[in-house]
Parts: structure tokens; sequence; C-alpha cells
């Protein structure tokens, strides 16, 4: 029953936004009809909480394993925590698509909430964003319906979710993702119903600005909560694999960074209005794009057989309609302001722009290798497959560039052209970055090339010119946000490079008291141990690493989960701020009295996390700074 | 340039894109499994998945007059349908069906032979998928049938009556 007045409630959400639209077809030209405005505003929130309230029910319904509701008996079973149980209304297809509304909706109420009843693009930013959730509501209700009953009785048992999937930082990545990359629809709605009034003249880009930088804080931690729980769960060692799931979510990160900054040129110069109304769109057309690719698919065909190729139509019909219909009303209207005011290279905002391109070229890299290889394949049959070598030579030389560029845009002045000013912090940086990186690169590297060098050159070139720009502030609080930000890029550049040069991996097979010497690392397999577990057993080995003087105990597991029988792998890993030393075992393939171990060693991987941290944390700060301004 | 120009060059290339991605998600069926047909294996050796001897050589398959190869892996749900179609070719039909066992864990694949039954004559581990890749293979579960180590048939996806009685009709050839 309760599954019944879920699927109702979004039924009439999506009904009364239906309503909400023909009641503004006829009177949204006729000039300003104040009931009928206040009339579709309540319409309208109320649509949005229907839907709240349905997905509450729909939580409800996991919680008490109604596993008459065929999403939930495929994908959540008893024996599961309630904690997982919730988490697992995410974990596949229909699931995380009504998330998605859930929290397309939410950013639309508050974001409509928040503007004056007198606001000029109140109403037409309501129309955007009812369109949208409508488009993707009868996407989720007509191809993905998560009510779906198993008629006539159910089943009494439900299936189980995938164990790997039962992790915290994994259950929380994808509401995170989803907030960011949803987020981006407050921009994007807002612009396009600026850019459909045309002839209004509005400070658009103050009212964007905090938004798109709450949604991008939230793509930054959704994207780094990934990427920690792929390095410690998945038990390869590494962090980022560019994998097309994962390129999905950066392609608008970039985008949506590309935005921030460039909307701080059309806020403090007047300039660039174009270009940031069409990053807006951008971005949002690229969540929508990591949407189609995750969502329809299109990327795991290779194994999905049994997938519906309509909800893929669907969905890619949606995303091309509201493309097509964005960038139409930007061609035609967009902001005929000049893109340059008076033009001289050494100034803050040309600095900013070239960053821009760069952003916006490392983002076409990464589409035309994600995109590309798919395409492909359908067309001529052919495979191609297209990893981080691809990525890592395109993208190093720019990324230098990049570096150097984000080094010095924010000591150059807004308004003057100072040279020697320049000239003089230039003198400064690349000594001091030349000694730094020549001490770190002679004492610690014996292989060496020209990426690592530039690399590290380039990015403590980044921290000393932050640390000098830090140094020279007079009112911290007012550039604190962006400092942190782009100290935490330097410290995350430099960690990869440290990273990917001198982290070493060791595999072999061991018996228990085995002792074995490869490279400068002795390992020792002191003991095994066996534990019980509510929905699992646990064997755990002892490990004893010993490097030069150093030692470190490490206890890697394997899991037998019974339901159904599966085993992963845990890794164990002892974290301090040089280095992790991670360790991972599996079930020998040959010798049944040996385990096959695999032990990584991977220096600085604590100051990528804490780097990251440090970006995302220059962003809440900077909320919080333009929200008491 | 003008306006118009600019809204007809966008509209077309949404539709190039709807049309390109359009393939895509019908590509599962647009695709010609013919490919590899009439192809010769590529070479390889992997490791034996339950003893450490014989290693799967390519040779060895070359050296066979009727042979089926299975890709499979214990996380591959498809492959559990297959599953019973496999061990009654092996059982009633006495075809030598040969396994590779694909980006497995190797402790998992045995339990899943174990819970199963173990139709394969010989299994060999692509850790990597690396040989899955040079067979051209579109994903697991996948079947080729070989003759003298030429690829004569090849399905993608889980067996199904039709196609055990495709393997057979060749067999009987």
């Amino acid at each position: 029953m309760i599954g019944e007045i879920a699927h109702f409630l979004a039924l009439a959400s999506a009904l009364g936004l239906i309503l909400v639209l023909i009641f503004n077809a006829f009177f949204y030209s006729a000039g300003r009809h104040a009931n009928q405005d206040i009339l579709s505003y309540k319409l309208f929130h109320q649509s949005c909480l229907l839907i709240f309230i349905s997905f509450g029910l729909y939580i409800y319904l996991a919680i008490t394993d109604d596993f008459s509701i065929s999403y939930i008996a495929n994908h959540s079973n008893s024996q599961l925590p309630i904690f997982y149980k919730i988490t697992s209304i995410w974990s596949a297809h229909e699931g995380s698509m009504f998330l998605w509304i859930v929290f397309l909706t939410l950013w639309s109420t508050l974001f409509i909430n928040s503007l004056s009843f007198q606001h000029q693009l109140k109403k037409g930013t309501m129309l955007m964003l009812t369109i949208i959730i409508l488009g993707f509501l009868l996407f989720l209700l007509i191809t993905s319906n998560p009510f779906e009953r198993i008629l006539p009785f159910g089943v009494l048992e439900g299936a189980d979710i995938n164990p790997v999937l039962q992790d915290p930082a994994l259950a929380i990545h994808p509401p995170l993702l989803y907030l960011g990359y949803v987020g981006f629809v407050i921009s994007f709605s807002f612009i396009t119903a600026y850019l459909f009034h045309g002839d209004i003249h509005y400070p658009w880009e103050k009212d964007i600005k905090n938004w798109s930088l709450i949604a991008w804080i939230f793509l930054t931690v959704g994207i780094t909560l990934g990427s920690w729980w792929a390095y410690y769960e998945l038990g390869w060692g590494g962090y980022w694999f560019w994998d097309p799931v994962e390129n999905a979510s950066l392609m608008p990160w970039l985008a949506a960074t590309a935005l921030i900054h460039s909307n701080i040129v059309t806020l403090k110069k007047d300039k660039l209005h174009s270009w940031t109304a069409l990053l807006s769109i951008f971005t949002f057309i690229m969540s929508l794009l990591g949407t189609f690719l995750v969502r329809s698919g299109v990327l795991n065909s290779v194994h999905a057989f049994a997938n519906d190729p309509y909800r893929g139509v669907y969905i890619l019909s949606t995303i091309l309609f509201i493309t097509f219909f964005s960038l139409a009303i930007f061609i035609i209207k967009s902001p005929k302001k000049s893109l340059y005011g008076e033009y001289s290279f050494l100034q803050k905002d040309n600095f900013i722009l070239i960053n821009n391109c760069f952003l916006i070229f490392f983002l076409s890299v990464i589409l035309v290798g994600t995109v590309y290889p798919i395409i492909l394949d359908a067309i001529s049959g052919k495979s191609i497959s297209v990893g981080p070598v691809y990525y890592h030579t395109i993208l190093a030389p720019f990324l230098f560039a990049f570096l150097f560029f984000m080094s010095h845009g924010p000591l150059i002045s807004w308004n003057k052209e100072d040279k020697f000013l320049q000239i003089k912090n230039f003198k400064i940086f690349f000594p001091i970055s030349i000694a730094i990186s020549s001490v770190i690169i002679f004492w610690f590297f014996d292989y060496k090339d020209i990426i690592l060098i530039l690399g590290l050159l380039f990015s403590v070139y980044l921290i000393v010119s932050v640390i000098f720009d830090w140094i020279s502030q007079k009112k911290l609080s007012l550039n604190f946000g962006r400092l942190v930000s782009h100290l935490g890029f330097g410290t995350l550049i430099f960690a990869i490079f440290v990273n990917a040069y001198l982290s070493k991996e060791i595999n072999a097979a061991m018996k228990v008291g085995e002792e074995i010497t490869i490279q400068e690392f002795v390992i020792k397999f002191k003991s095994i141990n066996k534990i019980k577990k509510e929905n699992y057993e646990e064997v755990f080995g002892n490990f004893l690493v010993t490097n030069k003087k150093k030692q470190v105990e490490l206890t890697p597991s394997i899991r037998k989960y019974d339901q159904p029988v599966q085993f992963t792998s845990e890794t164990s890993i002892k974290t301090n701020f040089i280095v992790d030393y991670y360790f991972a075992i599996n079930l020998s393939e040959f010798e049944k009295d040996k385990i096959m171990v695999r032990f990584y060693y991977k220096p600085l991987m604590f100051w990528i996390w804490f780097s990251i941290l440090l970006i995302a944390f220059g962003g809440i700060y900077q909320t919080f700074r333009l929200r008491n301004e | 340039m003008n306006n118009k120009y600019k809204i007809i060059i966008l509209g077309i290339t949404i539709v190039i894109i709807f049309i390109l991605f359009l393939r895509v998600l019908n590509s599962d069926k647009t695709y010609q499994p013919n490919q590899m047909i009439g192809k010769k294996i590529p070479e390889f050796i992997l490791e034996n998945l339950l003893n450490k001897n014989p290693k799967l050589d390519s040779n060895i398959l070359s050296g066979k007059d009727f042979a089926v190869l299975n890709i499979w892996a214990s996380w591959c749900i498809p492959c559990r349908i297959e599953h019973p179609f496999l061990m009654d070719l092996k059982n009633k039909n006495q075809i030598d069906i040969i396994g590779l066992n694909y980006k497995d864990e190797s402790g998992n694949a045995k339990n899943f032979l174990k819970k199963y039954g173990n139709p394969f004559s010989l299994i060999g581990v692509d850790k990597k998928g690396e040989v899955a890749i040079q067979l051209g293979a579109y994903g697991v579960p996948e079947t080729y049938v070989l003759k003298k180590g030429k690829i004569i048939f090849k399905h993608i996806g889980p067996l199904n009556e039709d196609t055990v009685n495709q393997i057979l009709e060749l067999q009987n050839k």
C-alpha cells in the first residue's frame, strides 16, 4: 500500500508540474499577474514537496524490507544493516535516478525560494527548472519505475548488494556526487531564463556565483570519495584509473572550475559575459552527459546484456533537447557586451581567461578519450583502449603551463598593467623553486625524466607563489579561500608526481612463517586468524614489513560473504604524512597453502587527499564569506 | 555569421550526435559477431586454474579437431544462466570445452565450479583479460567454436538452446 502511495505522490508531482507549465503557457507573456504567479509558485513548491515525501516513503519501504517492490527485492535483503538498506536505494539504476531527481527538486525549490517575489527572473527560472524536472521525472516513471511490484505476491527475501559496495565511503559518494552534478542546474536555468528574457539588465553573475560554488564543492568532495574508495577497497593501489565513469564526473568539474573563475571576471570587470553564460550552460550539459554515459547503459553495454535501449533513447533525447534549446537561446540572445574591454596582456582577467581555455582543453581531451572509443566501437566495430598513457602524455605538458599562469594570475592587478612587478615576482619564484625542486629530485629520485622534473618544478613554483602571496596579504580574510584552494592544488600536483614516480609494488605468494626480501623491503608473514561476523567470515593475515629501520605491521584480510557467496579482499593501509604502506591478499591460484600478497609503497598519499580537502575547504570558506557580504 | 545559420549548424550537430549515440545504444544488436570467424586463434599461454600443469597453450587448442572455448567469470551472472548448457554439452554430447577464466579471483572461480559443476577439460586464467581482448571478445560470457584452431562460430552472451543446437550441428558437419 505504501508503495502505491509513494508511486501516486510521484505521479501527482509530475501532474502538478505539468499544470505549472500549462498555467504559465497562458499567462506568461501577458504581463504581471501577481495572483497567478503566487499560485504557480505554490504549485511548484508543492510538487517538489510531493517528490520528497515520495522518496521518504521509499526509504521507509527499503528499511522495512518490502520485497514486493521489485527494485528493493533485487538490491537489498533483510540481513543488511539499516544504513545499507537505505544506501541500497542508490546502488542501481532506478533508485539512483530517483535520488538524482530528488536532488534536482531540492536545489530547484531552494533556489526559487531564495529569489524575492519581485525578482524579474524568478518565473522564467522556475519554468526552466519545471521543464527539466518534468523531463527526468517522466523518464523515471515511464522507463525506470522504482515502484514496480513483483505481482502477485512478491518474494520473501531479497538479493544482496555487492559486498564491495557495502562501504560507508561508497554509500555516501553517489549522493554527494549527484548533489554536485545537479547543482549546476541552478546557474543553467537562471542563465537561460535571463537570455530568454533578453531585454533586461540584471547582474545575474552575482546570483549564481554562490550556487555554482556550492555545487562545485559537492562535486569535488564526491569525486574524491569515489577515488578514495577505489584506493582502499579495490586493492590495486591506485586512486584514479581514467575510467569512463570517473571521467564523466571530472568533465563537469573542469567546466565548473572554469565557470567559477570566469564568473569572478564578469563580476569584477563587467567582462566575459557571454563566456560565463556559455560556461554555465556547458557545465550543466557536461553533468547531463555524465548522467547519460553512466545511466543509459552506453558504458557497460559490453557487460550488460539485458539493457533496455529505450531508456537510453529517452535520456539521450531529453539531454539533446535541453542542449539544443539552451544553446539556441544562447546563439540568439547571448549578452552583446563586448568580450574585451581595453585589452592588455598582463591583466588578471586575461590570465584567468587563458587558464579557462586550458581547463576547456583538458576537458576536451578527456571528452574525446571517453566518448571516441564508444562511438568508434559502435560504428566500425573496432575497439581501441584509451588508457592513462593517452591522458598523461597529452595533458602533462599543458598542465605545466597551466600551473605557471595559475601562479602569476592572482598576483596581477585587475586594473593596471605592471610588467615590472611580474618580472620581479618571476625573479623571486624561479630561483627558489629551481633550488627546492632540484634538491628534492637529486635527493629522492634515482630515475628522472623531463616530465617529472617539470612537474615538480611547476608545482613547487605554484606553492612558492601562493606562500609569497599569502605573506604579502594586507587583509587575509579577503583572499583566504582562494589561497587555500590554490595551495591545495599545488600540493596535489606535487604529491601526484612524487607518488607516480616513487611508488613501489611487490607481488608474491607466501606461506605462514615465511620471510621474503624484495627491493629494500623485508616482508614477514607472521600468522593467520579467522573471525566470524554477521554476514561474512573474515581471514586476517598478519604481516610485518621492514623498510630499513622502520617496521610496520599490517593485517589485510579476505572476506567470505554468504549471501550470495562472494570473496572480497580487504586492504590494510598504514598511513603517515610521508608514505602509505598498503597491503592486500588473495587466495592463491596454484598453491593451496600459500596466499598471494600484494604490497604497495605509496608515498604522499596523505597529501593527495589532504590537498583535495584544502581545495574544497577554500571553496567552503569563500561560500560563507560571500554569504556574509 | 547569421544567427539562423548558426542555429541550423547547431541543429545538424545535435542530430548527428543523436544518430551516433543511437547507434551506440543499439550496438549490441548491430554488432556483427563474424569478425573473427575464419581466423586462427591468436597465440597465448595461460596458467591453469586448477592444477599447475598443463598450461593452456593456444597450440593445444590448434591441435584439437573440435573444441568449444568459453569465456566466463564467477562474478558474471549470465554465466550462471548458461552454465547448465555447458554441463549438458560436456556430459550429454561429449564436447571438449576449454574455459577462459576472465578477470576473476581464482578462489571465487573455484567455488563457482564446485557449486555448479565443472564442464571444462582445461581452464586458463586470463587475469587481466588480455587474451580475451586478443580474441576480440566483447565481454563475458562469450563462446567460440574452434576447428583445428580456427574460429568457425562465435556467440556473444549466454548460451541458449538455439546456440547449443547450432554448436551440435557444427560438430556433426
